[in-house]
Order: C-alpha cells, then structure tokens, then sequence
C-alpha cells in the first residue's frame, strides 16, 4: 500500500488507514437521527458539567459518580446496536462476556489490589515520608479550572505514559496485549494485562489538594469524552470537539493494524496534547489488532507479557546449551 | 457417566433434518465455509466432520465452539445432521458467578484484616482540614452549592472498607450471561447450520 503521508511518515502503508477529516463518512439517516448523533456528545458533557456542578452536596459523592458511568455506559451499548459504526465490529455473545469478565475484574480484584499499590496510597505514602502538605493554593481556584487542571494533569501524564508503553519495551510488553483487540466496542478499554492497568492509573493529581467535586468534574468530563475511544458507534462529531477531544476516530487508527498508524493519538481525552507534541493523525481505521487480527485469549493476555519478556531476555543474554561456533551452510 | 450429567453446560447437542436424498459430500460443502476461518482446522471423512479452534476471530460465526463433531446419520426417516459441539467460553460463563463470589469473600476478609489499624488512625485527620473549605468568588456569583466537608462517618467507611457489592453484581451479571448464552447460542448455530444447508441454489457453484 502506498499510505499517506502526515508529517514525517507514511501512514496506511501495511494496512488501511483513512487520514483527514474531509474523507470520514457521515452518519446516515433521516433528519431526527442525524441532529441525534451530531449533538449527542457536546449535550452529554455539558448536561455532566452542569450536573456535577450544581449537585447538591449530599448526592455529590463517588457513588453517585459510579452509578451516572454503569448507566452511561448501558446507553451506549443500547447505541451501538441501534447504529453500529462497522458490521465487522458488531458485539456478539462471547465478545460481550469477555469484555465484562475484564471490566468485572476492573471493579473488583483489581480495585482492591490498587487500595494497596495504587498511585493514591504511593502518594499517601510519600507525604507520610517527607511530611509534605498538598498543594492548598488549589482549592481555592474556581471549581471549572480546578477540574480542567486535575483532568488535564492527569491526562498529560497518560499521554507521556502511554507514549513511553509505545516506545520503550518494558512498558510495552504489557501494553502489547491490549492491542490484539480486532474491534472497538464500549467495554473493550477494560481488555488488557492488569499490570497495564496498574500504570495508566498512575497520577500525580493527588499531590495536590482540591476540592472532591472538583474531582467529580474531572472525572465526569474524563468519562464523557474518552469513554468514546473504544465504541462502535459513528457519530457527525462537531469539528471544534474533533480539534480539542480525543475521538473515536482517532482511537481507531492507533488501534489499526498499521505500525506507523499505532505510533500516534496517545492522549486519553485531550488529543491537543497529541497535536502539540506532533503525534496527532487525524482520520479512521476499521481493520485492527496485531498479527494480522489473531484474536488473544484471557489466559495469553495474562501470561503474554511475562512469556514475551522471559523469551527477549533468554534471547539477549542466555547462552546457547552447547556453545557452538557460528553454523556455515552447506553450499 | 457422571460427566454426562454436567456436560450440558457447556455441551451443545443438536440435530437438522437434510433435504431427502442430499449427500454428505453436498452437506459438507454447503457448510464448509463456516470452517474456512483463521484458528479453525477441520477434517471429514465420509459422513463424519470433525472441527477444532484457536484464537478464533470475533466476528467468526462459530466463535464460540471450541470443537466438535458434526456427524450424517441415515435412517428411515431420512438423512440427519447430529452436531456435537463444545464450547469454553460457555463454561467459563458458568463458572465465573463462583470466581467473583470468591472476590467478593476475600474483599470482606480483607475488609476485616484492616479493622483494627482503621480505627487507630482516625485521630489524625480531624486536626489538619480546616472546618470551612473555599470557594472561588465566581462560583458563589453562579450558584454552586458552597463546599462542604465530607461528612467524618461516611469518609471512614467509604474510604477505608472495600466493598464486596460489586463483586456480587459481576457474579450476578455472569449467571443472567450464562442463562442468556447457553439457550441464544444454541438457538443461533442451528440456525446458522439451517441456512447454510438450505442455501440458495444460485449462489452455489455445482460440483463437478
């Protein structure tokens, strides 16, 4: 394939990769479906902010937050069905039990471990060491600020995390499994090696003191714009959400089965981070995963990273059993 | 005998009556396409196909199964199609209700484990939180609710405890799968097995 060429590099070269906005299709339907699916995402995210702005205290807490993202997401499961973005990326049975067996994990042994190991009690941890107070100066910023700052923060560090898990093959051995995914659909951000989970979460937003609603902000504008990464739904996104939001567009080229492709859109919500940093490929791919789309199961997703890494290391500093000069051909 | 009794679950057993005086070589071939999919190795002989799968695709009809025997039985009453075929994925669906309760029992014993330091490190918090947190005058002027600190019970509990609610959700979620799967993806295959054999003439090329 020739590919296209953005920037430095030839995007599409090993499989299909659309680039720019102008060759994107449009959602298709009468007049009620496409005002539906046009104005769908900014209404959500501001509908979210004005909630979670003028809640009340008493309903202002984590629970209700958890309770907004279960329903939010059955919504868009119910959307996917009703308008799928790709036939090939339509959710079947075994898909669906697979993907709730990794979400299930998410919000059970893997929170529990996180109680333990996780980026809150690490940091709990150091301001115990060093007797460290937060940052107070925060709290008193405006509340909007306050959460576009914890949002932002956190996702530059996601941006700079997940870069690295491209880059440097430590972090990309766990990373690696998450990719063998051969569709988008909405629970499929869960599918991946704990371990990868374990370093996305990793912030440094808890070094600074905010108000809790604050947090509830960030983390309802965090979900109403990335939950859309991994969906099966097309959208006529606004060109203004497109510039500033990471979309599900752009999740799908770095999820295509094209390397070069793979090696771009890396922010989890703010694609501008992608755009300053040159790493930003606007445009859609359909044909995913790794290996030519070999689907993985739960147990090599698990195992993957540790067998990859033992065989690299074997590789790179095992010696042969019967150490042997170099082998001459034949002829 | 007594694996018999269990292997429904994850068993699927069924059977479809062929066109009178179809041929097993015909059947097949109406069928093989289901076969010709990455991961999938098959094998028949006379009237018996035997199939097995690896990292099936997603989108792969048969993605469910695992294995099977798709067998051509002759009687009286005609040709007969009997499939056999097993399914990992639907066993694994049963058995998982039983994983999350055993997340939801080791969520509650380490709940329990944690108790007695919990309680000795209430003290700290009280002093360092002022009793009045700010707010920005911009958010008075738009009508925020004015911040308040949470309430002390409430951050005891909900911070320290871990919950095993979840985990009982997932298990339950898992059981309303299997029940659903079990009986859709049976309804499915033989319906799919239906339409391959009856397939439109046009569409197939004649042997020759």
């Amino acid at each position: 394939m020739d590919g296209v060429r953005v920037g430095k590099r030839l995007i599409g070269t090993q499989a299909p990769v659309t680039v720019g906005w102008e060759n994107i299709p449009k959602v298709e339907g009468g007049p009620v479906k496409q005002f539906v699916f046009t104005w769908f995402q900014p209404t959500v995210l501001f509908a979210l902010i004005a909630f979670w702005y003028y809640a009340p205290n008493s309903i202002a807490k984590a629970s209700t937050a958890i309770g907004i993202g279960i329903g939010f997401r059955v919504l868009l499961l119910a959307l996917e069905w009703v308008n799928p973005r790709y036939e090939s990326w339509r959710l079947t049975w075994k898909e669906l039990v697979t993907d709730l067996f990794y979400v299930g994990l998410g919000y059970t042994i893997l929170n529990l471990v996180d109680q333990y190991i996780g980026s809150d009690a690490v940091i709990e941890a150091l301001q115990h060491a060093f007797d460290w107070d937060k940052l107070a100066w925060f709290v008193g910023l405006p509340l909007l600020l306050q959460a576009f700052l914890i949002s932002f923060i956190f996702d530059f560090g996601q941006y700079w995390m997940h870069r690295g898990m491209h880059n440097w093959y430590p972090l990309w051995l766990p990373h690696s499994v998450h990719h063998y995914i051969t569709q988008l659909n909405i629970n499929k951000g869960a599918v991946g090696n704990p371990v990868e989970l374990f370093l996305i979460g990793l912030g440094i937003g808890g070094f600074f003191d905010f108000l809790p609603r604050a947090a509830l902000l960030a983390g309802a504008i965090g979900m109403a714009v990335s939950t859309y990464q991994h969906i099966n739904v097309r959208f006529n996104t606004p060109r203004w959400w497109r510039f500033l939001f990471n979309t599900t567009e752009h999740h799908s080229v770095h999820h295509s089965q094209d390397f070069e492709a793979t090696r771009s859109n890396y922010s989890g919500t703010y694609i501008f981070i992608d755009r300053i940093f040159g790493t930003c490929i606007d445009g859609e791919a359909e044909l995913l995963g790794m290996e030519g789309g070999r689907r993985m199961s739960i147990r090599e997703q698990m195992t993957f990273p540790f067998t990859e890494g033992w065989k690299t290391i074997k590789e790179k500093y095992g010696r042969e059993r019967y150490a042997r000069a170099e082998t001459v051909p034949a002829e | 005998m007594n694996a018999r009794f269990i292997e429904w679950i994850w068993h699927i057993k069924g059977s479809l009556p062929l066109a009178p005086g179809q041929s097993s070589d015909d059947a097949f071939h109406r069928l093989a396409p289901l076969f010709q999919e990455a991961g999938t190795n098959y094998s028949q002989q006379d009237d018996t196909l035997s199939f097995s799968k690896k990292d099936q695709a997603a989108q792969d009809k048969m993605s469910v199964f695992d294995a099977g025997v798709l067998q051509i039985e002759r009687s009286g009453s005609g040709p007969v199609l009997h499939y056999h075929l097993v399914s990992r994925a639907l066993l694994f669906c049963f058995l998982a209700p039983l994983l999350f309760l055993g997340f939801a029992q080791l969520t509650v014993f380490l709940g329990d484990l944690e108790k007695p330091s919990t309680e000795a490190a209430t003290e700290k918090p009280d002093k360092k939180k002022a009793s009045v947190l700010p707010q920005h005058p911009i958010d008075k002027a738009l009508g925020a609710p004015a911040p308040e600190l949470p309430k002390k019970d409430a951050a005891d509990d909900e911070g320290k405890k871990p919950s095993p609610t979840s985990a009982y959700v997932f298990a339950a979620i898992f059981a309303v799968l299997y029940s659903v799967g079990r009986v859709l993806e049976a309804g499915l295959i033989k319906s799919v097995f239906r339409k391959k054999l009856q397939g439109s003439q046009a569409h197939e090329p004649v042997p020759g």
